[in-house]
């Protein structure tokens, strides 16, 4: 373990020395500046690039968007494939409703229950606490366990319970994800808190109960703000469970539709390329108008 | 339950209200508990039971431990199991890797790093299966990513076809997507070095590499430690884009132990196999877990 550690930190400090010797020698040239705007701006472009290629792909004919050497930007632009899509497959409708439904039902149940067992774990001694593995740690163990494991039993499960193709079943199993997600996120919040909060919110006449709903909920709002982006987000991307546990347009979502789009022939990527759009586009904007969140939500629990 | 009148002056809706409160603990934590029950340790108690049978056209039937014997003396399994440390592997290195030397850049004088950071959370909020979308259409023969090497092979390259290609043909876009993820966690990171610490070691006469090590690396080796753990269980359940791009051809080169696990169940209907896997796979994730809770300092 020593000697591992000794080796890590030998190698770290190699690596460190290799950066700054480069480092040194752009400085001497004056290139500092022009070298790491460079490599922004490469990420920058490596990052937008796929994402532009579809949208504009989807405003491009069949031929214009194939076409061999590929023409990086097109004159030719239309927006007939965006009709034509639901023209050919009106099941886009039922796909686009089902996966709106299924993310905002279980977004709303996943951040109830969260939150509200998030409050309780921190505030209170729980009797089946057992040294390090108490029930909290469990609940987040969960997070770490690959969906596949729990979703092949839950298929026969759902399939005696008449929950197979129904909205309600993919709901509840995305709810069950994401809950200790919720936890994962507001256990930060909630541990900040004073104890005395609460306390001198009871001495003030609150009850507890009350004081939880008027005190305690709006100050760790950030986080249930937080909380709700991401399985909103987590919800409207999923695909494993919705193509395992659905398999008609009652319950199928928008990413179980994209992945089964291919035709026996081929891909008809006009179309399918709106089809991309459409599910990237909400997220995008919802992600744009949250972005300062969005920042602070993926690195939370990261950062103190 | 305990309705009953037992104070004075309250009435049931007191005595009710005192019972919330006296159970308030169990009120906030057990339908969330509830939920987590029916969908995780049920299943799980389920898969046990689905795996000591064998289903096939007659129905099914017991066969014991005949599951366990079979996968883990097949090599399907551990080919599967092979394939995915691959993927976790070349994704993993290149994700964490490329991640921090991008946030070390981004940490120096960079125009418009606020909008860098914030292009960074475009991957992130994609859909995985879109993603394998945005991949496959570069993937094209004749596309984009076709050109960009042109000068390097000659004509197409079969980017997805080719058994020996196509596995780093899916870590792409896994490193497409999730590198920008280790980015920001680090940026941040570095960004929390508070200025005086810094202008402290430079009073100091601490050198820029001393700075380094002394100074910024004790903020940022946890989070290093967390984008690991992070990768390496998203990288274990790899299922969208491979379901997408290849359905784990060809001739099974990207058969992922989650793509394998579909096809013995929903392919084959074989639930008793599956759950089998399953059971396995739960053993592998849970002995991770396990030794990242115990070697790391990271707060789960």
């Amino acid at each position: 373990m020593a000697t591992d550690t000794q080796l890590n930190r030998d190698i770290g400090r190699t690596l460190l020395a290799g950066v700054e010797r480069i480092h040194e020698t752009l400085d001497s040239y004056g290139l500092v500046p022009t070298v790491t705007n460079g490599i922004a701006l490469l990420f920058v472009v490596w990052t937008l690039f796929p994402v532009y290629w579809m949208v504009s792909g989807s405003l491009r004919t069949r031929s214009d968007l194939l076409a061999t050497p590929p023409k990086l930007v097109s004159t030719a632009l239309t927006v007939g494939n965006y009709p034509e899509l639901f023209v050919q497959r009106p099941a886009f409708y039922e796909f686009l409703f089902n996966s709106a439904v299924v993310t905002v039902g279980s977004t709303a149940l996943a951040v109830l229950l969260g939150t509200a067992a998030t409050y309780g774990f921190v505030n209170y001694e729980f009797p089946y606490n057992l040294g390090r593995f108490h029930l909290p740690f469990l609940v987040l163990t969960t997070r770490f366990l690959p969906p596949i494991v729990t979703v092949i039993p839950l298929y026969v499960i759902f399939d005696t319970a008449g929950l197979l193709n129904t909205r309600l079943g993919l709901m509840l199993a995305y709810a069950a994800f994401n809950i200790p997600f919720v936890v994962w996120m507001l256990k930060g919040f909630f541990a900040e808190l004073p104890d005395s909060i609460v306390e001198a919110a009871v001495l003030d006449g609150h009850t507890e109960l009350g004081a939880f709903f008027k005190i305690v909920l709006p100050m760790v709002r950030p986080g249930l703000i937080a909380a709700t982006i991401f399985t909103v987000i987590n919800a409207w991307n999923e695909l494993l469970f919705a193509v395992i546990l659905t398999s008609n347009t009652n319950a199928q979502t928008l990413p179980v539709a994209l992945a089964t789009f291919k035709t026996a022939y081929a891909i008809q990527w006009e179309l399918l390329t709106v089809a991309g759009t459409i599910a990237m586009a909400p997220v995008l904007l919802f992600a744009f108008l949250v972005r300062e969140k969005l920042l602070r939500g993926f690195t939370m629990g990261a950062v103190r | 339950m305990s309705l009953q009148s037992n104070t004075a002056v309250g009435g049931h809706y007191e005595s009710a209200l005192l019972w919330v409160e006296d159970h308030l603990r169990w009120i906030l934590t057990l339908p969330a508990l509830a939920v987590l029950a029916a969908f995780f340790v049920y299943p799980v108690g389920r898969a046990l039971v689905l795996s000591l049978y064998q289903f096939d056209t007659a129905g099914r039937h017991f066969v014991g431990l005949g599951n366990y014997v079979a996968i883990l003396t097949a090599g399907a399994f551990w080919q599967s199991l092979w394939i995915t440390a691959k993927f976790m592997f070349f994704a993993v290195s290149f994700e964490v890797g490329l991640g921090i030397a991008i946030a070390f850049v981004l940490n120096s004088k960079v125009r418009f790093r606020g909008l860098v950071q914030t292009i960074g959370l475009v991957p992130l909020v994609i859909s995985p299966t879109v993603v394998a979308l945005l991949w496959q259409l570069l993937y094209q023969n004749g596309g984009v990513l076709d050109s960009l090497v042109a000068p390097l092979t000659n004509g197409p390259v079969p980017w997805l076809s080719d058994p020996s290609i196509a596995l780093y043909a899916l870590v792409l876009p896994d490193v497409w997507q999730m590198t920008p993820l280790v980015t920001l966690i680090v940026l941040a990171g570095l960004q929390s070095v508070p200025d005086h610490v810094q202008e402290a070691a430079m009073m100091d006469g601490a050198g820029r590499m001393r700075r380094l090590i002394d100074v910024t690396l004790p903020y940022i080796k946890e989070l290093i430690v967390l984008v690991l753990i992070l990768r390496i269980v998203g990288t274990m359940r790899v299922f969208a884009k491979v379901f997408v791009l290849t359905r784990g051809g060809p001739a099974k080169s990207t058969e992922v132990i989650s793509m394998a696990m579909y096809r013995e169940a929903f392919s084959y209907g074989n639930y008793g196999r599956a759950s089998t896997m399953a059971l396995l796979l739960l053993l592998i994730a849970l002995a991770i877990t396990y030794a990242f809770a115990t070697v790391s300092e990271v707060e789960f």
